[in-house]
């Protein structure tokens, strides 16, 4: 029962053991796992691109012509990536990683549930290879929160993500949540990129002071 | 907001389609003055559409060709502005034909790839789906194969499970949205379709000096070596820069070769394959093998002598210096006519004859009876 299957799987998912604080003493600190998930979220973005070129063909005109813009119906429940620039520099470190967590977390969800029964074996092939990349760009993101000492967020109950097709879901609208859902991923990896980076950015340590010593010979 | 009706339907290629876009809600007053129609993005000509009502648009399509893609044609009502009210997925297409010529082989009798090819026009534009099964012959229920796409796009691997001594039978269901077909049953038994490992260890090495030999050996696959059987093996060699194969047959139940007739000072390629013949008291071949990995070795090259002719594998220091004496009487001697053909001409006759030689032919010592034939000297 594949339902049943993908409601274990984000179960499991969203119980991620939590990975304990890295000792502190003599560590390097987060920024090598920080740059470590902006490398990673470079790399989602550009696998991305051309699994979307493929998924799009597949889905046919007018899916895969540029700027195409269909009613975002079913598409509520997904995780938006746009916010305002004020709130989006503002965040704190705690809140910024969570929100990136959490939309992976629900992503990641539908796109497993991505079941395209007519999809040919290399779509689900490549389809099958970007969530195992997404799950370790959670796993690396996880693991940025715990070397912070931040705790991993946990669903309430019932706010669960589940892929449900919902009442007479025809193929024309599951068509464009498929296309909602390839475009709030590609929006997600952008935005990502930036969140890490200022996390990066914010962890550096402050310039070593540089001295000079003028020789006493000669000058 | 709008609905199409029919949503998502079924079509064969050449129908027609009726279809209504009916608008509702919000705004409020929404009619069908301005609406339109698109399919796969391209704008469908007005006179296709008629308003049938107030708030409804209807389509007339007429012979359909197959779908554009296998996820479904898309047929989309739009607003005046261009906006997207509504879709609808077309899936236009064929009935699947009888799959055929289903050819399955069992790797080391562990397990069972089968492969077949869809019906005779391939192209239903619809998704397929393909269902290898099988069952034993005279009892057993069905079971479905699991394992798809192993060698190619319609083909299907059974990794365990597998019953010697009965035959199996075998066929193959195709099933899309306009209906199925299925297959001829295959009957086969295991111990006939039999293939393995191709031989390990290839060793290919000189004979001596020999310059236009080489001797190739291997070991027999080791997978079959606890079944009782009589391998057959085959080898192919090609020279360097060559494509073209020369095959050896008929290797039974060895585990060693020599290749004759070789260029010297050359670069050979040379591979083996088996053939796990009646495996089990099975009447019939196997299935060969993949070809080994190539081998490569070269022969010798002697220094500076001219090629033998004449194919016959003999030894080369004989014939130089043969050549040479050769050359020596043409200059010293009368005996004009010698030459070296007249040697390979010899040596056959010798061969051919050597019960009921005739003393009266060839440049031997002329006995009593008759004349002499052969070369004036």
């Amino acid at each position: 029962d594949s339902w049943g299957m993908l409601a274990c799987l984000c179960t499991v998912l969203w119980h991620l053991p939590a990975v304990p604080a890295l000792n502190r003493t003599g560590d390097p600190g987060p920024g090598p796992s920080i740059q470590k998930t902006y490398d990673l979220t470079r790399y989602l973005e550009h696998q991305l691109r051309s699994l979307a070129g493929t998924y799009l063909n597949y889905l046919g005109p007018p899916f895969n012509e540029p700027d195409f813009n269909p009613p975002r119906l079913g598409a509520e429940t997904l995780p938006r990536a746009t916010v305002d620039l004020e709130v989006w520099r503002s965040l704190n470190d705690r809140l910024r990683l969570t929100q990136n967590y959490e939309a992976y977390s629900h992503l990641l969800c539908y796109l497993r549930g991505l079941n395209r029964q007519a999809a040919t074996a290399e779509l689900r092939r490549s389809l099958a290879h970007f969530c195992t990349s997404l799950q370790g760009l959670l796993g690396s993101i996880a693991g940025v929160m715990a070397a912070l000492g931040y705790p991993l967020p946990q669903p309430l109950p019932g706010t669960e993500p589940t892929w449900t097709p919902g009442p007479a879901h025809s193929d024309f609208l599951q068509k464009m949540d498929d296309f909602w859902l390839l475009k709030e991923l590609q929006t997600w990896l952008w935005r990502s990129a930036k969140d890490f980076n200022r996390l990066k950015k914010k962890m550096q340590p402050p310039a070593a002071a540089v001295t000079l010593h003028l020789g006493a010979h000669g000058f | 907001t709008a609905v199409i009706s029919p949503q998502d339907p079924t079509l064969l290629i050449g129908s027609s389609l009726l279809a209504t876009c009916s608008v509702h809600g919000d705004p409020p007053g929404a009619t069908a003055e301005g609406l339109y129609w698109t399919l796969n993005g391209r704008r469908l000509p007005p006179e296709l559409s008629r308003v049938l009502n107030a708030s409804t648009l209807a389509l007339a399509l007429a012979n359909l060709n197959g779908s554009r893609q296998q996820s479904g044609d898309n047929l989309v009502c739009h607003a005046r502005d261009g906006s997207i009210l509504a879709g609808s997925c077309l899936y236009v297409g064929l009935p699947p034909e009888k799959p055929v010529n289903i050819s399955c082989w069992s790797k080391n009798m562990k397990d069972l790839t089968c492969r077949w090819t869809p019906g005779a026009h391939g192209e239903t534009f619809l998704h397929t789906n393909y269902s290898l099964k099988y069952k034993l012959r005279w009892y057993g229920q069905d079971n479905t194969c699991e394992e798809y796409h192993t060698v190619g796009p319609y083909s299907c691997h059974i990794p365990k499970d597998l019953a010697l001594f009965t035959p199996y039978e075998i066929w193959v269901e195709a099933t899309n949205r306009l209906g199925s077909a299925r297959s001829d049953v295959l009957t086969l038994d295991i111990l006939d379709v039999v293939t393995t490992d191709p031989p390990p260890d290839v060793h290919v090495s000189r004979v001596g000096g020999l310059e236009d030999q080489l001797s190739v050996r291997w070991v027999s696959p080791p997978a079959l070596k606890d079944f009782l059987f009589q391998a057959k093996y085959q080898i192919r060699y090609r020279v360097e820069d060559s494509v073209d194969w020369k095959v050896v047959d008929d290797v039974s139940n060895q585990t060693s070769c020599r290749l004759a007739g070789l260029k010297p000072g050359t670069v050979y390629f040379v591979q083996v394959r088996c053939n796990p013949f009646g495996i089990y008291g099975s009447k019939k071949a196997g299935i060969w093998s993949e070809w080994s990995h190539p081998t490569a070795a070269s022969t010798p090259r002697s220094g500076g002598a001219c090629e033998p002719r004449g194919g016959e594998p003999s030894s080369g220091p004989v014939r130089r210096e043969l050549k040479q004496f050769l050359g020596w009487l043409k200059k010293h001697a009368y005996c004009s006519n010698l030459s070296f053909r007249l040697y390979d001409q010899w040596r056959a006759w010798m061969q051919k004859s050597h019960k009921t030689r005739n003393q009266d032919e060839g440049i031997l010592p002329s006995g009593r009876r008759g004349t002499t034939r052969g070369p004036a000297r």
